[in-house]
């Protein structure tokens, strides 16, 4: 093992363990973070980022640990010896180095969400509307077809725009499944867009502390084929009065 | 000797006498206006108002200033009182700085065990789903006090921290104001009995208190706001007082850039509370006015909204993150260099990343808002302002590991913990930057993901440090060393048992886990995890209990430690231990730089020979 400090070999050894490091460490991560079911289109996106973060992260964690535990084990004191280290004070390239760079990185990165975020906050024609109202502690969601529900059907693969606001205190919509949250604030509309692509059923979970039954403030998600979404209106619409009733043109248009 | 002779039981008979008279004036008043007497809001206020003032003259922390009116002198008393054992002087207002930082860190301590109990009880709780043995009522009170309680902790035991080491590390007397100093020590006692009438009260919105909720609900509320305003107004005078002490009481010959660097993380930790305290002041006395007098400033029915408290609070609640880690970053970077037996590497680089930190941590605060319904086009500004604090952060990390980099390195407990601190600290910032990314915050924001990644940045950035320190100078403190042994066992079950748990919540929060819920859906397949972190949570309870046990027994039975078991340059050490009355027996002159290990021959500071010295 090399004694000095600067010896070139060092660095090679350190390189090629925080190399291993950070593939076995971006396994590890994956493995006890497990995303949900990727039930929108938002979830892709977001779930490329956070791979991302997760394979930086196992690089940087990897390069100050593999270096720190190196260092120790390699310039640890040995019994007896009660000389001082080496007498240098700081390299100023090498700081220069490790300010730039991580400064150009985050700029990149920076450059990257803001892009995601355009992407997955944007807009289309075709929108599915509802509004969403929560308060201590359920869920009502209305339909521009003039009805009101306490589950939340979408229609697969439609972009869907919620317009929410709360009644008493703050709440917040969160379907884990999706990926997007959005807080719900009383005086005011708040706007959450997000494409589901998975049929199956969820539950929007309040991520907004609001008062003592928070922790069961859920209401069912249920995400069907476009026909079924049509015929489920229809029953919901049936019994209402139809000069209430816009039609499905509304919710299309 | 009676009860009566200790301060603190003076100031407490104070505190229920003027928070008795408070509530009774307000009854009066109501009574004249033809009012019903009884109103729960506004007579609480004025007695918890009226109560902590008469805290302060109960327990004589303004007897001076009353005295100097009267156009009476006041000489500094120094040593125990003469009457009395010398413990007592722990238990009442006492001016030197040593005695302070004492009584500092000991209640940091005390409101550091009594938050963690909270956090034990309803962690239990949450090991399985299904509600046990807590109501969602409890479930939410404790949470909020296992917030603020460790929260109250963490700013006190600063306060111990820099209280009990910067004027010892400018080799100066004492701080610059020492009543001043005792002042701003008792306005925390006050604070601590307000606050746990907080809890008997019970308040429900966690410990950011948001509105319309904190607008509703019990009384304990008012018991929080002004137990913070009352901390608040300390971490105010305390900061002044030692920003005046590091700017105007350093010894000949010590530049800013020679001083030890604990002292620039002080500087910085002091400039945030000295600007940014007033503004959670100011947020919680709107809250409180708004509940008292009906005012509208929160209250979209009355014009206002919700949202500006947000503001508000993060304003001063995002800084106040950097004030509960910068100080453990600089005892981070003052314990490394004597056990690597090196110079610190950067020394102003890291110096300045602490200033950096400090003034780009006020240009962060609306990444606790992006999905609050503020403006869209604020997402991207935050999000990169948030990133660039990693800039500074990360010098902070690559100049500790060239601080190791060739060192002579030996393994004692402040030691280990010190690079405990770097691993715990490293998962806290590296989960930091996913949290700034806007889209993946959509999915994180309120998740229990945050919830590990800011248990995390605070013990790796203040409790691993806290106790690197409380281990590092006991000796300086006590004169004895503690139990090596025992503090190796406290490390090693306290660190693994860390990174499991803040690895669990990572893991359940990204799985679907709500921050802040009495009870789970099992469905989302997350008990498992919990159980873990439960397990891992009653680990550090009782690795922390053996620290307790550790520090108290030793103190009788250590081994005599010496003035410099370290073999450590800064000031303190070249003086006996404990530190006597006076600290120094002459006036030092820094004569080099503070971190020249390996440098033959050369020394941080010089004292004149003892008969220069005064009284
Ligand atoms: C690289 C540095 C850091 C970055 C980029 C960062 C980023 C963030 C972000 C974006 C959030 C909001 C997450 C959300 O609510 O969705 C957050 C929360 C939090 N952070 Fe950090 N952070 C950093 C360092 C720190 C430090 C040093 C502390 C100090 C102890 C800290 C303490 C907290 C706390 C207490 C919260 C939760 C507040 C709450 O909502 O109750 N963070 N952090
Ligand atoms: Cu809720
Ligand atoms: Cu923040």
């Amino acid at each position: 093992m090399p004694k000095s400090s600067t010896d070139k070999r060092h660095f090679i050894i350190v390189a090629a363990l925080i190399a291993i490091s950070t593939v076995v460490l971006d396994w590890l991560l994956r493995t006890v973070l497990p995303l949900p079911v990727q039930a929108s289109l938002e979830a892709m996106t977001v779930d490329w980022l956070i791979g991302l973060h997760l394979l930086l992260i196992s690089f940087l964690f990897s390069l100050v640990v593999v270096f720190m535990l190196y260092g120790l084990f390699v310039f640890r004191k040995r019994d007896g010896d009660e000389e001082d280290g080496e007498h240098f004070h700081g390299h100023t390239t090498l700081e220069i180095a490790w300010t730039v760079i991580p400064l150009l990185l985050v700029l990149v990165f920076g450059f990257i969400a803001m892009n995601a975020l355009a992407d997955i906050t944007r807009s289309e024609s075709d929108e599915v509307t509802v509004q969403v109202t929560g308060f201590q502690w359920a869920w009502r969601f209305d339909y521009p077809e003039g009805f009101s529900s306490q589950e939340l059907v979408l229609p697969v693969n439609r972009r869907v725009r919620l317009e929410m606001t709360a009644t008493d205190v703050i709440h917040s919509f969160w379907v884990p499944e999706f990926r997007v949250k959005q807080d719900l604030v009383p005086g005011m509309t708040t706007t959450l867009r997000f494409t589901p692509v998975e049929v199956g059923e969820y539950k929007v979970r309040c991520a907004e502390l609001c008062g003592l039954s928070h922790w069961s403030m859920l209401a069912p998600v249920r995400v069907v084929e476009e026909a079924e979404y049509r015929q489920w209106l229809q029953e919901k619409t049936a019994g209402l009065d139809p000069a209430l009733v816009q039609g499905e043109s509304a919710s299309t248009e | 000797m009676s009860l009566l002779s200790l301060g603190i039981v003076r100031g407490l008979i104070g505190q229920l006498v003027g928070t008795a008279g408070g509530m009774a004036l307000t009854m009066l008043i109501r009574l004249m206006l033809g009012l019903p007497a009884w109103k729960e809001e506004p007579v609480w206020v004025v007695g918890l108002i009226l109560g902590g003032i008469g805290f302060l003259i109960g327990v004589g922390a303004v007897s001076d200033w009353f005295k100097w009116m009267k156009g009476i002198e006041t000489p500094l008393h120094h040593g125990p009182p003469a009457d009395k054992p010398a413990w007592t002087r722990y238990f009442g207002v006492d001016y030197n700085h040593k005695v302070i930082g004492i009584q500092y860190a000991v209640t940091g301590l005390v409101m550091l065990i009594i938050g963690g109990s909270f956090a034990v009880i309803f962690r239990t709780e949450l090991a399985r789903s299904g509600l046990q043995f807590l109501t969602a009522n409890q479930f939410n009170s404790f949470l909020g006090m296992h917030g603020w309680a460790a929260l109250f902790g963490i700013f006190i035991s600063i306060g111990g921290m820099a209280n009990y080491l910067v004027p010892l590390m400018l080799g100066a007397e004492d701080m610059a104001f020492p009543r001043l100093n005792a002042f701003a020590y008792w306005l925390n006692v006050p604070a601590i009995v307000m606050l746990l009438g907080a809890v008997y009260f019970g308040w429900d919105a966690g410990w950011t208190v948001y509105p319309p909720l904190s607008t509703k609900g019990p009384v304990g509320f008012q018991f929080l706001f002004y137990a913070v305003f009352f901390l608040g107004m300390s971490s105010i005078l305390g900061s002044l007082n030692l920003l005046v002490t590091i700017f105007r009481m350093r010894p000949p010959g010590m530049s800013l850039f020679r001083m030890p660097i604990f002292c620039w993380a002080i500087v910085a930790t002091s400039l945030i509370q000295l600007t940014a305290t007033q503004l959670i002041g100011m947020s919680f006395l709107m809250l409180s006015v708004e509940r008292v007098l009906g005012m509208g400033f929160f209250d979209p029915a009355k014009g206002g909204t919700p949202i500006l408290f947000q503001h508000l609070f993060w304003f001063y609640s995002h800084p106040a993150v950097y004030v509960w880690v910068l100080p453990g970053l600089g005892i981070i970077s003052e314990i490394l260099p004597v056990f690597s037996r090196k110079p610190l590497f950067g020394y102003r680089w890291i110096a300045l990343s602490s200033v950096a930190i400090a003034l780009v941590g006020f240009l962060v605060w609306g990444h606790h808002m992006f999905v609050s319904g503020y403006s869209d086009y604020l997402r991207v500004p935050f999000m990169i302002s948030t990133m660039l604090v990693a800039v500074p952060t990360g010098v902070k990390f690559f100049s500790w590991l060239g601080t190791i980099w060739g060192g002579k390195i030996s393994f004692p407990t402040p030691m280990l913990f010190v690079l405990g601190a770097i691993s715990v600290f490293l998962i806290g910032g590296l989960s930091g930057p996913i949290l700034a990314t806007v889209p993946t915050d959509l999915h994180l924001h309120d998740s229990y993901f945050v919830v590990g990644h800011f248990h995390a940045t605070i013990f790796g950035g203040f409790v691993f440090p806290f106790f690197a320190a409380i281990y590092y100078w006991y000796p300086k403190i006590t004169g004895r060393m503690y139990d090596e042994r025992l503090g190796k066992l406290h490390f090693w079950i306290m660190t693994p048992g860390f990174w499991l748990q803040s690895i669990g919540q990572m893991s359940v929060g990204v799985m679907g886990m709500r921050r802040r819920i009495a009870d789970y859906d099992p469905a989302l397949g997350i008990e498992p995890g919990h159980i873990l972190i439960t397990i891992a949570g009653f680990a550090i309870a009782f690795s922390i209990l053996l620290m307790i046990y550790n520090l108290f027994h030793s103190a009788d039975v250590g081994e005599l430690a010496g003035a410099n078991p370290w073999r450590s340059r800064s000031p303190e050490w070249q003086i006996p231990s404990p530190v006597p009355e006076h600290s120094y027996a002459s006036p030092i002159t820094v004569v080099g730089e503070p971190y020249d290990y390996g440098l033959a021959g050369s020394t941080y500071i010089r004292m004149a020979p003892a008969s220069a010295g005064h009284d």
